[in-house]
């Protein structure tokens, strides 16, 4: 990782320009009320959340051991599948009454994804990388060019605020970075067109200590700095005090002490 | 942008999408070369003869009759009389007859004793006549006419002098070397049996059979000559003749006065009709061609299904991460199905220009080994119809993967559990 990053982002760690009580007080941007879900008829109920309420520009620490469920849960939040029953309020749109293509649609337009590896497309070089989302959203790719002046422009400029202002670097193949250096353009790919939730699954599982500090000093930074609504999912409970919130997976889905530590019941 | 991707996706796995343009593109290549030859060959076969209406000979099977007149292929056994060749050949509808003469040889060359009508009226391909490369026509007895393989592989000039011999073997043991031709004329190529025929005079051919000092015993038609003989200014007998008629409706009259002749029996058959029969022999040949490069094809776009089916697999990730960004299941059915496209669209191009290549570089090899005429054209409609149909079922064979991946890319989400 590159030198221009602190080693030690626990002192340097930039406080909320938003005081937390107003955070928590501000309109909802998921609101999940008696949701449950199984894959299919015959499968046991995966999620069953009776209520969580996560606040706009909240950082919020999912914690859950593997398998408890919570990439179900993303699924849900990124309209990839919809709630058997309840209401599902994502950005005040209730998922449940979009259809797939407009799910996709707002999935392309409002959410960015940071996954825990293996999250670049191999073929195409580090800025194209950063763009591609902008390909599935005419929003995010207006927002983006407005932003930045043009799409590349923006891209580049995200990338240098993430620490990867070399330009040999963003012409570089995907597969050519170290991890370090992919999740980093995984950030920038999930910030570009600001969308208002960021998702992070599990992001920082492949890094080491001093990675995974200067990795969520960046994710922190730019999140404050656009507003934006973070859902960081873990199984690693030491980072929860850095977040506003830390919220157990256990405790919130009713459903998912029956098959901890097995396969998420999927088919 | 789905197109983009697709075309960066491949570039990714460029061997393994070389390997399948290059499959594909030896099948269409196969395909749409056999196709060209096979065409090629049946408007060759086509050309042999033309403005011809009908071929006379004595009474033997039709296609007996047009293989050994047309062709140069088999001995017609049977002659006909001077007097019954005339007797038709005066006939009212009748505008030109070229009388012909088959039977002796020379060094593997067919020899045809005809008359100057034949340089006349003669015609090949579409209404071609007959042209001299070098020299002239026959004038007298002793003068021949080469046709160009003749000339080229025995490496004869106008000028040179020949023994033509009896039967039509490679070697005979029976030549007529006690009369020799002087070569006149060269005739161009024609890519028909012209080009492998030696030609002479009636009248020259009469003078060989006649030699007193050849030995009738070992000459069959030197004594049936020596029997009939009247004078050496008409021939006795002739094997065959080729009719013009003045009017193309008279033709099936025609054809039936020849057949019901009194005077002997003799048989009259429509070169056009003639050519289609003997086509239609090789037809078997042809159609398990066409067959085995059909085969081809479907084995060279089962590379491209394996292929794609294959590299699933590890995409599956790639599908997600697509799906993550807001990507539709349609998009990524969409990608796979560009991607088999994109290979087949290229294997056919790649194909076709192999194929000109290949004509441009083979069309002489062709020419001046199996006299086969290849015009270097524009596909044809029929070339362009089997071009589409191997496109559609590429992009047919493309539909498999492509609905795996949207199957995957439905269950799997955003998260793949490899």
């Amino acid at each position: 990782m590159g030198g221009v990053l602190p080693r030690n982002w626990g002192p340097a760690f930039p406080r909320h320009a938003t005081p937390r009580k107003q955070i928590l007080m501000s309109a909802p941007v998921v609101e999940l009320s008696n949701v449950r879900f199984s894959w299919s008829v015959d499968s046991p109920i995966v999620i069953d959340i009776e209520a969580l309420c996560i606040a706009n520009a909240e950082r919020i620490f999912l914690r859950g051991p593997s398998g408890s469920g919570k990439s179900t849960l993303l699924s849900l939040l990124a309209g990839i599948s919809r709630p058997n029953e309840g209401r599902l309020q994502v950005l005040g749109q209730d998922m449940a009454t979009l259809g797939g293509a407009a799910r996709d649609r707002f999935r392309a337009d409002h959410i960015g994804f940071i996954f825990q590896m293996f999250n670049l497309i191999p073929y195409l070089s580090v800025l194209e990388n950063v763009c591609l989302p902008c390909a599935f959203s005419e929003r995010r790719l207006a927002r983006a060019t407005k932003s930045g002046g043009s799409l590349q422009a923006e891209a580049v400029r995200l990338l240098a605020h993430l620490g990867m202002a070399d330009g040999e670097l963003q012409s570089r193949t995907a597969t050519d970075l170290s991890v370090g250096q992919q999740q980093r353009v995984a950030a920038a790919r999930a910030l570009i067109g600001a969308p208002e939730l960021l998702i992070a699954d599990e992001p920082t599982s492949s890094l080491d200590e001093d990675r995974r500090a200067a990795f969520l000093d960046l994710l922190f930074r730019e999140c404050e700095l656009g507003q934006i609504t973070l859902i960081f999912v873990s199984h690693d409970a030491s980072l929860g005090s850095l977040f506003d919130r830390v919220v157990s997976f256990a405790e919130v889905n009713r459903a998912g002490t029956s098959w901890l530590g097995k396969p998420a019941g999927r088919p | 942008m789905i197109a983009r991707l697709s075309i960066k996706s491949l570039r990714n796995r460029k061997v393994t999408a070389s390997l399948t343009v290059l499959s594909i593109a030896l099948s269409v290549l196969l395909l749409l070369g056999v196709e060209r030859i096979r065409h090629e060959s049946r408007e060759s076969f086509a050309a042999t003869i033309s403005g011809t209406d009908l071929v006379g000979g004595a009474r033997t099977s039709p296609v007996h009759l047009r293989l050994s007149v047309v062709f140069h292929i088999g001995n017609v056994t049977n002659n006909i009389g001077w007097e019954s060749y005339r007797a038709i050949a005066g006939r009212p509808e009748v505008a030109w007859t070229i009388p012909l003469s088959l039977g002796d040889s020379h060094r593997g060359f067919r020899v045809l004793g005809t008359s100057a009508d034949y340089f006349e009226h003669f015609r090949f391909a579409r209404d071609r006549r007959l042209e001299l490369a070098r020299g002239r026509v026959f004038d007298d007895e002793h003068d021949t006419v080469l046709g160009a393989d003749v000339a080229e592989a025995l490496k004869y000039q106008v000028g040179n002098s020949i023994v033509i011999a009896h039967g039509a073997g490679e070697i005979s043991f029976a030549q007529h070397d006690q009369h020799p031709f002087r070569i006149a004329g060269i005739l161009t190529r024609t890519g028909t049996p012209v080009d492998r025929t030696v030609h002479v005079s009636l009248a020259g051919l009469d003078a060989v059979h006649e030699d007193a000092s050849y030995g009738a015993d070992s000459d069959p038609l030197a004594a049936i000559i020596r029997e009939k003989h009247q004078t050496s200014a008409t021939p006795r007998a002739i094997t065959a003749f080729l009719v013009g008629l003045k009017s193309r409706g008279t033709v099936l009259s025609m054809q039936r006065r020849v057949n019901e002749y009194p005077g002997e029996p003799l048989t009259a058959v429509l070169p056009g009709v003639a050519l289609q029969e003997v086509w239609e022999i090789t037809g078997v040949v042809e159609k398990s061609l066409f067959a085995v490069s059909v085969l081809v094809v479907v084995v060279g776009l089962s590379g491209m299904l394996v292929a794609l089916l294959t590299s699933l697999g590890e995409r599956r990730r790639e599908m997600a991460i697509l799906r993550s960004l807001g990507a539709r299941p349609a998009q990524v059915f969409a990608l796979i199905l560009g991607e088999a496209g994109f290979l087949t669209v290229a294997g056919v191009l790649v194909g076709i220009a192999a194929l000109y290549a290949g004509l441009f570089a083979g069309r002489t090899w062709l020419e001046s080994r199996f006299g086969l005429f290849i015009t270097v054209s524009w596909p044809s409609a029929h070339e362009l119809g089997l071009v589409a149909v191997v496109a559609a079922a590429g992009i047919l064979i493309g539909l498999l993967p492509a609905y795996r991946s949207y199957r995957y890319s439905l269950a799997d989400g955003m998260t793949v559990r490899i």
